[in-house]
């Protein structure tokens, strides 16, 4: 759940005095798409992305000469002009949780990590969160999905962990979902199993009542 | 009507998975009462069960895998390696019987004694991996087939298609850089079913690129969806593969009766694919198919949905 086992740690860095020449070959060479800038100490001072790097490049509706002249003269500059500076940052304490919303909020493809210092310690891109949430979810484990309507009251969950729980059936994640009714959930646990008939006989002489996940999903849209 | 040849043995029932399991020894013992009784039996040709060779399931599994899933029987665990996956001390045996049941089948077809063949084992096997037990299957008794038909027979292409409601991941996976067996699957959608994968984009690789073919099923979908899917996805590609040999992972827990899935399969619906089977087999090879029992847990419908099977195998109905 720390995005401290989700970041990626083995770090490619620069200095501010890189040129964009070089941090373009650098960044193609070793397929990244953010390049943190650092200081002597390891303290961040910017981030590059490829975009910005888009961003520097002479349009490409120059004349051939012309557009090889302005991107000599481009590719000289230090990326500590290009880069953004001051980015936001996040702390290896954080969850994956709030890096969905950070990442949602502040519209960017990498967090920079520092620790309380200021100094780099992982890079977090979208692509190692999603793989966070697949993981969480266990989705990349066979099983299978169910789904439940119940009644929005206390202690409805419980009732059908423990029957779960009492099937020694291993509960790779549960989604809680709104409901088209406002007294209703829709309760999707994904169970890690093929052996699902028991499970679901029980659910149903407790008075729950599963439904077809495509049933939920036709419900849901809205009536014309 | 045709020679049918029907694979069963009482050992089968030996593989016992504890009492409170879907995949339990009635599912075979209800069918064959039921088959007994509806005056079928006498109509097939009954092929007896034989041991396998440890030679043909080492030509699809690891052996440390085999010796693995040996252990585990001879200790007596009651699981091996998930709790899916019930076992008791005699399992180890008896899935290798229906492996060797299997064979059998295949060989008396290949040797012309009868036209197809249908057998009804446990543990069933589409699910079954390289070196991983899944979902109650331990050795894949089809993929073991296929091998054993280009190996023993000189058969060049074999045609896997299953239309158990599960996707059969271990058959596709064992084949995936294969363009000598050809797996198509018709399951309900990995989005919300057991394991988890038979997308469409799922291919086949390599070599085997385009030798794998999948047709997932919203749930709460039924006959005329896999009419349609089977119609469009499965017979033109079969026809173009041009298969020497049909071999079918045939299970029955797509009916809407079976709560072991979503999908709603009638009992019609269920009659309309193994026509539609025998009929592509009689078109591509000369009706050489042999069926395998995969999953289907409603007692009390399985063994009518497999009589109706083998009837239109026989060419009784
Ligand atoms: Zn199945």
């Amino acid at each position: 759940m720390f995005i401290s086992d989700r970041m990626c740690r083995e770090l490619i860095t620069a200095g501010p005095d890189l040129t964009i020449g070089e941090a373009r070959a650098l960044m193609t060479e070793k397929g990244i798409r953010h390049l943190p800038v650092v200081d002597g100490d390891g303290k961040l001072l910017g981030i590059v992305s490829d975009r910005d790097l888009r961003d520097a490049m002479p349009s490409t509706l120059l004349k051939k000469a012309d557009y090889e002249q302005t991107l000599a003269r481009i590719s000289g500059h230090p990326i500590s002009e290009i880069m953004t500076g001051n980015p936001q940052t996040i702390y290896p304490y954080y969850t994956i949780q709030d890096c969905l919303l950070i990442i949602q909020k502040k519209k960017v493809g990498a967090l920079p990590v520092v620790d309380d210092n200021g100094r780099l310690q992982g890079i977090l891109s979208t692509r190692d969160l999603l793989k966070a949430f697949v993981n969480v979810m266990n989705i990349d484990e066979p099983g299978t999905l169910l789904c439940i309507v119940v009644e929005e009251q206390r202690g409805q969950l419980k009732k059908i962990v423990d029957i779960i729980t009492e099937e020694r059936i291993s509960l790779g994640s549960v989604l809680v979902s709104r409901h088209w009714d406002t007294e209703k959930r829709a309760i999707f646990p994904y169970l890690l199993t093929n052996n699902v008939i028991n499970v679901k006989k029980r659910l149903l002489e407790v008075g729950f009542k599963l439904i077809d996940p495509m049933q939920w999903h036709l419900e849901q849209l809205p009536k014309r | 009507m045709k020679r049918t040849g029907f694979v069963y043995d009482d050992c089968y029932l030996r593989h016992d998975t504890g009492g409170y399991h879907p995949e339990c020894p009635e599912r075979l013992s209800a069918t064959i009462k039921w088959l007994e009784s509806s005056g079928l039996l006498p109509q097939l040709a009954r092929l007896p069960a034989v041991r396998a060779d440890q030679r043909w399931i080492e030509a699809v599994h690891n052996i440390h895998y085999i010796i693995r899933f040996e252990e585990a029987c001879n200790f007596g665990l009651s699981e091996f390696e998930h709790p899916d996956n019930a076992i008791c001390r005699e399992t180890y045996e008896v899935a290798y019987y229906a492996v060797g049941g299997v064979l059998q089948a295949l060989t008396a077809v290949m040797a012309g004694e009868v036209d197809n063949a249908f057998c009804a084992v446990r543990p069933p096997g589409h699910h079954a991996e390289v070196d991983k037990p899944m979902g109650f299957c331990y050795f894949n008794n089809v993929a073991i087939g296929a091998r054993y038909l280009q190996q023993k027979h000189g058969v060049g292409r074999v045609a896997i298609i299953d239309f158990d409601v599960h996707h059969g991941n271990g058959t596709q996976h064992i084949f995936d850089q294969d363009p000598t067996v050809f797996y198509y699957s018709i399951h309900e959608h990995p989005s919300f079913a057991y394991p988890g994968t038979g997308r469409e984009f799922e291919k086949g690789s390599g070599p085997g690129q385009g030798y794998t073919v999948n047709s997932p099923v919203l749930p709460g979908r039924g006959d005329e969806d896999y009419r349609r899917l089977m119609t469009q996805d499965m017979v033109p590609a079969v026809k173009r593969f041009d298969p020497e040999f049909i071999i079918v992972s045939a299970g029955f827990d797509a009916h809407v009766s079976d709560m072991m899935s979503g999908v709603n399969l009638s009992t019609d619906g269920y009659d309309f694919i193994t026509e539609m089977l025998v009929n592509l087999a009689e078109r591509c090879c000369g009706g050489r198919m042999v069926s395998v029992l995969e999953g289907g847990y409603n007692l009390d419908v399985l063994p009518l949905l497999i009589e109706n099977h083998l009837k239109i195998m026989a060419g009784l109905r």
